[in-house]
């Protein structure tokens, strides 16, 4: 009686009243791999929660034991109130799941699968109300071997929502996809945002990040670095903004360090951005500097810091696909 | 319930829209069936009949002959005792004794004294209708050259049927291709599984609330439903086209069928538990069925085997279950007992369950 009492209590009371997820000091180990390094985040209901961080993060791990599929080693994982390690099964019905790689039936048909995925289900929502959601009329009889990345991905989710989840969980949605496939899942996201579901999702794409989610976490090396909202995240820790140009070794660091204005140089790739606080003076200076070398800089912009200024300033390295 | 259904039967579209599974499970052991019934039902009208001389006369040893010059026969000479075993198990196809007192009957009535026929008894099986049917007709045309048209017979032939435990080929090879095929569709089942598996299809299942007994219990509902299903076209096929008859319980046929099926359905769970990729699970089905086809006396009598191939003959399941449906289905002779095929089997289920619960992982 006493845990059950406790979580009426929180969900009654305290300031957690609204946490559909609440996650503290949670650890998995794979042999000597720390794969999630002791996490600590909350995700209020009706919000979209961005895990932000590159292959081998922890960002699947961590969202594998909130589903219930692995039980972490160390730390608590409350999921709709309910903890994951122990009370899995009561969860299952109420969280809609669409894992990193859509896992269907290559040999079944569009309709075939949902319907599969609807028996599991006490209430499931109607089969052609999905496809319709979910755009997938015209594919419906067609096996989902001969699916686009796209649309397998779509029917992923469509899987996922079949039981009117509160909360759902989207693993990399949109790895793979072209450009168009990507605006239309993003849609999706946004649509399941209005309907008031809570969405974990994990991502690598910056913008991605940017344009789906209220709050996001950074993780790198199972641990979470930085949390909060997309400009929070920036704000906290760029006043400035940057100035890139393409690299030339006739400017090395220290020419570019001693410019007006710079707080710091940093490099991306084949790129150079000059973080300042007087995008003229530092800009003015630059083109002097390059001038007296012979030279023409590359490429030259400014942009106020984003997600992936953030990124590379946290770890010392660019976020790559 | 209603997901169990649902899974069954999505499980079983997957499967018949698989066609190499549909090949080797369902096609395999039919091309098998037909390709020897053809082979074996080509009109070989050979005859061994076992011949008994009681009497020792003229007469008798003029009937030997004229039995002898028709063409196809072969005679053996063996007292009564002896003969009779031999067609028990399958050695001749018939056996012909000749009564003392034989050739004094037939001296008798030729002398134009009719008196009683001298009777020449011929064994035979009834459930073996179409040698039987050849006996009829040789002793028919031998005993009709001796029996002058028109006159009262001098001999008759006396039926005495024995039931022999010798098959013909084909029968021999219809309840043993069942076994195979049951095999085919127990340990085929590890491949779907891997695929599963590595399609992470299996851990999308464990984020539903579906449970894992009903995952496996849809798993053997398809087999048993496809295993029952060969059974009825091998049957069908052996019975319609090759005049195979079934003579035992049919109801004893379909448990062992569905023994037969779970215990390999087992065995597929334990390659599943070791193959981690399908390519490596295609790999060790092939490297278990094989030498359980040949080994298991499907193709070949496990008696006319080496002694060490006898010892590996002995311990696999395919044995049990090819030897427990030709003795239930054709009345085949018994390699062992139909209580320790059965246990047999079940002791293979067992050890594999327990190995797979062990091993088999879901993700």
């Amino acid at each position: 009686m006493g845990p059950v009492t406790m979580s009426v209590m929180q969900a009654t009371t305290g300031v957690a009243a609204d946490a559909v997820i609440q996650v503290a000091g949670l650890t998995k180990r794979y042999g000597d791999l720390v794969a999630v390094d002791g996490i600590d985040f909350e995700v209020a209901r009706g919000e979209v929660f961005g895990l932000l961080g590159p292959n081998g993060a922890g960002k699947t791990t961590t969202v594998e034991i909130l589903e219930g599929l692995r039980v972490q080693d160390g730390g608590t994982a409350r999921v709709l109130g309910l903890d994951v390690a122990t009370d899995a099964e009561a969860l299952k019905p109420r969280i809609g799941v669409s894992l990193q790689t859509a896992a269907l039936y290559p040999k079944l048909t569009v309709t075939e699968v949902i319907d599969l995925f609807r028996s599991f289900y006490a209430d499931p929502r109607p089969t052609n109300e999905l496809i319709d959601a979910l755009e997938l009329g015209e594919r419906r009889d067609a096996r989902t071997a001969d699916l686009s990345g796209g649309q397998r991905q779509r029917l992923a989710v469509a899987l996922a929502l079949v039981n009117h989840p509160e909360l759902v969980f989207l693993d990399e949605p949109t790895t793979g996809l072209d450009p168009a496939a990507r605006r239309s899942l993003w849609d999706l996201v946004l649509s399941l945002k209005r309907d008031g579901r809570t969405v974990l999702l994990t991502t690598h794409y910056m913008e991605e990040a940017e344009v789906l989610c209220d709050r996001l976490a950074i993780m790198d090396h199972g641990r979470i670095l930085e949390m909060g909202t997309v400009d929070e995240l920036v704000s906290k820790r760029f006043q400035e903004r940057a100035v890139r140009f393409d690299h030339d070794d006739a400017l090395d660091d220290a020419v570019l360090a001693g410019l007006p204005a710079v707080s710091s140089v940093k490099h991306d790739d084949d790129a150079v951005l000059l973080y300042t606080q007087d995008v003229a003076a530092t800009i003015g200076a630059l083109l002097t500097a390059a001038e007296s070398r012979g030279i023409e800089p590359q490429n030259l912009g400014v942009r106020r810091a984003t997600l992936e200024d953030v990124f590379l300033d946290l770890t010392g390295r660019a976020l790559r696909d | 319930m209603h997901a169990l259904m649902a899974l069954t039967r999505a499980n079983i579209k997957s499967y018949m829209r698989d066609r190499a599974a549909v090949f080797w499970t369902l096609a395999f052991p039919l091309v098998f069936i037909v390709m020897f019934g053809l082979i074996f039902s080509g009109g070989s009208s050979n005859l061994t009949l076992a011949w008994v001389d009681q009497d020792g006369s003229t007469e008798s040893v003029q009937l030997r002959e004229a039995f002898a010059a028709q063409p196809g026969v072969t005679l053996e000479d063996m007292t009564k005792d002896d003969a009779i075993s031999a067609m028990e198990v399958g050695k001749v196809d018939s056996v012909i004794v000749v009564p003392e007192g034989y050739g004094a009957a037939v001296a008798a009535n030729s002398e134009g004294t009719p008196g009683t026929p001298a009777q020449v008894q011929v064994y035979t099986d009834p459930s073996r209708p179409s040698v039987t049917a050849e006996v009829f007709q040789v002793a028919g045309s031998v005993f009709g050259v001796v029996n002058l048209a028109g006159r009262p017979p001098i001999v008759i032939p006396v039926v005495e049927t024995v039931q022999t435990q010798n098959l013909n080929a084909i029968s021999y090879f219809v309840p043993s291709m069942l076994g195979l095929s049951v095999m085919q569709v127990g340990i085929f089942a590890a491949i779907p599984l891997v695929a599963d598996r590595e399609k992470l299809i299996l851990k999308r299942l464990a984020a539903t609330p579906l449970r894992r007994w009903q995952l496996v219990g849809s798993n053997v509902l398809m087999r048993l439903l496809i295993a029952m299903t060969q059974a009825v076209i091998i049957i069908v096929v052996g019975t319609v086209a090759f005049g195979v008859e079934i003579v035992g319980s049919l109801l004893l046929t379909a448990g062992f069928v569905a023994l037969g099926a779970v215990a390999f359905l087992s065995l597929g769970y334990v390659i599943a538990s070791f193959a981690r990729t399908e390519d490596a699970a295609n790999g060790m089905t092939s490297m278990i069925q094989f030498p359980m086809m040949f080994l298991s006396g499907a193709f070949f009598q496990i008696d006319q085997m080496p002694p060490f191939l006898q010892a590996i003959a002995r311990l696999i399941p395919l044995t049990y279950l090819a030897d427990a449906l030709r003795q239930v289905m054709v009345g085949g002779a018994a390699f062992a007992p139909l209580w320790v095929c059965a246990a047999v089997l079940l002791a293979w289920l067992a050890v594999c369950f327990g190995i797979a619960s062990q091993k088999f992982r879901w993700q």
